[in-house]
């Protein structure tokens, strides 16, 4: 993945004709930013995540359970 | 009340919301704080979320109301993205010249912030002009030009023009 990601930079050619880009001026360096922004992006993307993110998604799941628990007691009474 | 798949489908968006939380405060322990209390709100207010509307796009929205109610003064105070940039920061190296990371990341705090966050939306997180209008709060026509500013100053500030001898061949370098 690393290697993948580093290959999206590491193109920007030098200035010159490209036929199969837009003939407007900046195309290629347009091209540029958004690979690096892709790479720059992925790094954060893949960075681990803590647990805490997943430990608080399943407490208030659980918490959910528990409330339906006592609901369901609760209409019993 | 949420359902299972709901925490499902945030647990899904967790590292997208994170990625953005980083970009827009620039600081790792910031955007872990605003992802907690994000997802914490998402949750008590999950039957706000319309099914069939981006996911992605509602808790960026609830995340960059936080971070602009509560958080903005914190932010870029302390720059602490060095656990998160730990890696590749140059790319590898052949006779060409490359756009280096370090360079990239560098220009890009140097943007103002309504720029990089557009730039972040659309290029990077894959939100659509619209959903990124509503996230910004903002019309579409403002998010193009942002947009526009942003890659224009890239430009400028990595020296990516049409320049006869561009700089960019200076920063070539070898891997390994």
């Amino acid at each position: 993945m690393l290697i993948m990601n580093a290959a999206r930079v590491s193109k920007f050619e030098k200035p010159g004709p490209r036929p199969d880009l837009p003939a407007e001026s900046g195309a290629e360096a347009v091209q540029a930013i958004g690979r690096a922004l892709a790479a720059h992006y992925a790094d954060l993307v893949q960075a681990p995540l803590p647990d805490k993110f997943m430990e608080l998604l399943a407490r208030l799941e659980d918490d959910k359970s528990a409330l339906k628990v006592q609901g369901k007691r609760d209409a019993l009474d | 009340m949420p359902s299972t798949s709901f925490k499902d489908e945030l647990l899904a968006e967790t590292r997208n919301l994170r990625a953005f939380a980083i970009s827009l405060s620039g600081s790792v322990s910031l955007a872990d704080d605003l992802v907690q209390e994000s997802l914490l709100r998402a949750w008590s207010n999950s039957e706000k979320f319309q099914p069939g509307t981006s996911l992605r796009a509602w808790l960026f929205t609830i995340l960059r109301n936080i971070y602009y109610s509560n958080y903005r003064k914190r932010s870029r105070e302390v720059q602490d993205s060095d656990g998160v940039y730990a890696r590749r920061l140059t790319v590898p190296g052949d006779q060409e010249s490359h756009l280096d990371l370090e360079d990239f990341r560098n220009a890009l705090t140097k943007l103002p912030a309504e720029q990089r966050e557009v730039l972040t939306l659309i290029g990077a997180s894959g939100l659509s002009y619209e959903e990124a209008a509503v996230v910004c709060q903002v019309g579409i026509g403002t998010i193009k030009s942002r947009l526009s500013r942003a890659r224009a100053k890239l430009v400028e500030l990595l020296q990516l023009d049409d320049a006869p001898q561009p700089p960019v061949e200076r920063k070539v370098r070898r891997a390994g």
